[in-house]
């Protein structure tokens, strides 16, 4: 799983960087516009380590807005479930506040929060927050009648349950969703550390794109790639490992 | 214990035409009594009023001294996250867990206990659901095609050992099989479309025992009954 990940990612980088590559030797740009692969290298090898310390540093606020975003998503998705009003009403206010996108919000939260670990966590937390929720309110308020009807029947009936029901049988669907807003949160936090905050690989590529140096640039790209796809696989081997032992007979 | 259903009528919500009108029908007391009847005359329909899922039709139920009834039907499922043997032990009332194992073996279903619901056949999965049901409180059962995927022997035995367990309890029974309800069962409600009147009619079975002596004629004389009544 980790080499089919990382393989894709590297042939996408691949050829990303193969295409700027063409278009420099093709239309005779020079090394200021679009680096020579000598200089990629060395700005690789020069920045490697402050710039991994960074994806790191963004890959934990990451993974700490995802796990507040899918805390949250589960909370709000089983009050959403009691009645079929308050999931109608928080359904279409997820999608209402969906619609707006999360770098117009950002500048409010962060004139109101400051530069620091909070902004960037709120708002890796916000961007994948919403389709976490839409797909969790769809999951607890869609009843497994086939399996519900013992328990409604015989009066045993609860909402942990219930709510027990619904996860085990959605289990692929939400394992999925899960691994899917991971890249959201690490999306959310690059953009929050692009736009204002002071650390985390966002805030170098602001300055990298400052000094209009695009090898920084692409050397920070492969770095989120890396740490994403790392992400991603964890996610990927954990939800599996979750649907193996709870389905192996 | 009698079951009454006096002029009942009934029509699903912006659905065209009732599905009863003005029905009614009778069941003396315990026993295992059949609902019969061609697909979508109304069988699951009357099977849910009868269990209090579907309420605001006209006319009356009467089910003196029915405390409990349960319905189950032939696609229910037991949660995958344990066996069923585990799932069973955590369904089952206490006082109900010693029929467990004698239930098990009626329904030949020893080597299944082990298993996740999913893994088991069809006809399997139907026998596991059924047993659980009989584990609780009920005072009519409501059975909609449980036995759907049993093979014949093993639906016999199954039908003839429930009757012996639970005699003092009511069993209702949704077949499509003319030749199990007139055997088995004691009363059998034909049920038809409301263009006909009644629309219900009774008719009484063979009722078949365990060890009980088996008279061809009375379940040729039922069988003829149910398909002309139908």
């Amino acid at each position: 799983m980790l080499h089919r990940r990382f393989y894709q990612f590297l042939i996408i980088y691949g050829l990303g960087l193969g295409l700027l590559l063409v278009l420099k030797y093709s239309l005779n740009l020079s090394d200021y516009v679009i680096p020579s692969p000598d200089e990629i290298g060395r700005t690789g090898r020069a920045y490697a380590g402050p710039y991994l310390l960074a994806v790191l540093n963004t890959l934990g606020v990451a993974i700490l807005g995802h796990i507040l975003s899918i805390c949250l998503a589960t909370i709000v998705a089983v009050i959403g479930r009691l009645t079929a009003w308050i999931g109608s009403f928080i359904r279409t206010a997820a999608f209402n506040i969906q619609a707006y996108p999360i770098v117009a919000v950002a500048p409010i939260i962060f004139i109101l929060l400051g530069d620091g670990l909070p902004s960037r966590l709120l708002i890796a937390a916000m961007i994948c927050y919403f389709p976490l929720l839409l797909s969790f309110i769809g999951v607890f308020s869609e009843p497994v009648r086939e399996i519900e009807h013992f328990y409604e029947s015989t009066g045993r009936m609860t909402w942990r349950l219930q709510v027990k029901i619904r996860a085990f049988e959605n289990i692929h669907k939400l394992t999925t969703v899960v691994v899917g807003s991971a890249t959201m949160a690490m999306v959310g936090t690059i953009v929050a550390e692009f736009i204002a905050a002071t650390a985390g690989i966002g805030y170098s590529i602001r300055i990298a794109l400052y000094q209009s140096d695009l090898a920084k640039i692409l050397v920070a790209l492969f770095l989120v790639g890396v740490g994403t796809s790392l992400y991603l696989v964890s996610l990927e081997w954990a939800g599996n490992a979750i649907q193996r032992r709870l389905k192996s007979a | 214990m009698p079951i009454e259903g006096r002029h009942i009528s009934y029509g699903y919500p912006n659905a065209p035409g009732g599905v009863f009108s003005d029905l009614n029908f009778r069941i003396s007391g315990p026993g295992f009594h059949a609902l019969f009847g061609p697909s979508g005359v109304g069988k699951t329909t009357l099977a849910r009023m009868l269990s209090g899922a579907i309420k605001g039709y006209a006319g009356e139920m009467i089910e003196n001294e029915i405390r409990r009834v349960l319905y189950t039907y032939n696609l229910e499922r037991l949660p995958g996250w344990s066996n069923v043997r585990a799932h069973f032990e955590e369904v089952a009332p206490a006082a109900n867990l010693r029929r467990m194992d004698e239930l098990i073996e009626t329904f030949d279903m020893a080597e299944q206990m082990g298993s996740r619901f999913h893994r088991l056949s069809l006809g399997q999965q139907n026998r596991a659901n059924l047993i659980r049901y009989l584990l609780q409180e009920f005072d009519l059962l409501i059975m909609d095609e449980s036995l759907a995927n049993v093979d014949e022997l093993t639906r016999e035995k199954i039908i003839l050992k429930v009757k012996a367990i639970f005699p003092e309890r009511c069993f209702l029974y949704i077949s499509h099989n003319v030749a199990e309800v007139a055997k088995f069962c004691r009363e059998i409600l034909v049920l038809r479309s409301p263009s006909k009147t009644p629309q219900v009619v009774s008719v009484q079975g063979h009722d078949q025992r365990e060890g009980a002596e088996f008279h061809p004629g009375r379940l040729e004389r039922a069988m003829l009954e149910i398909v002309h009544a139908a």
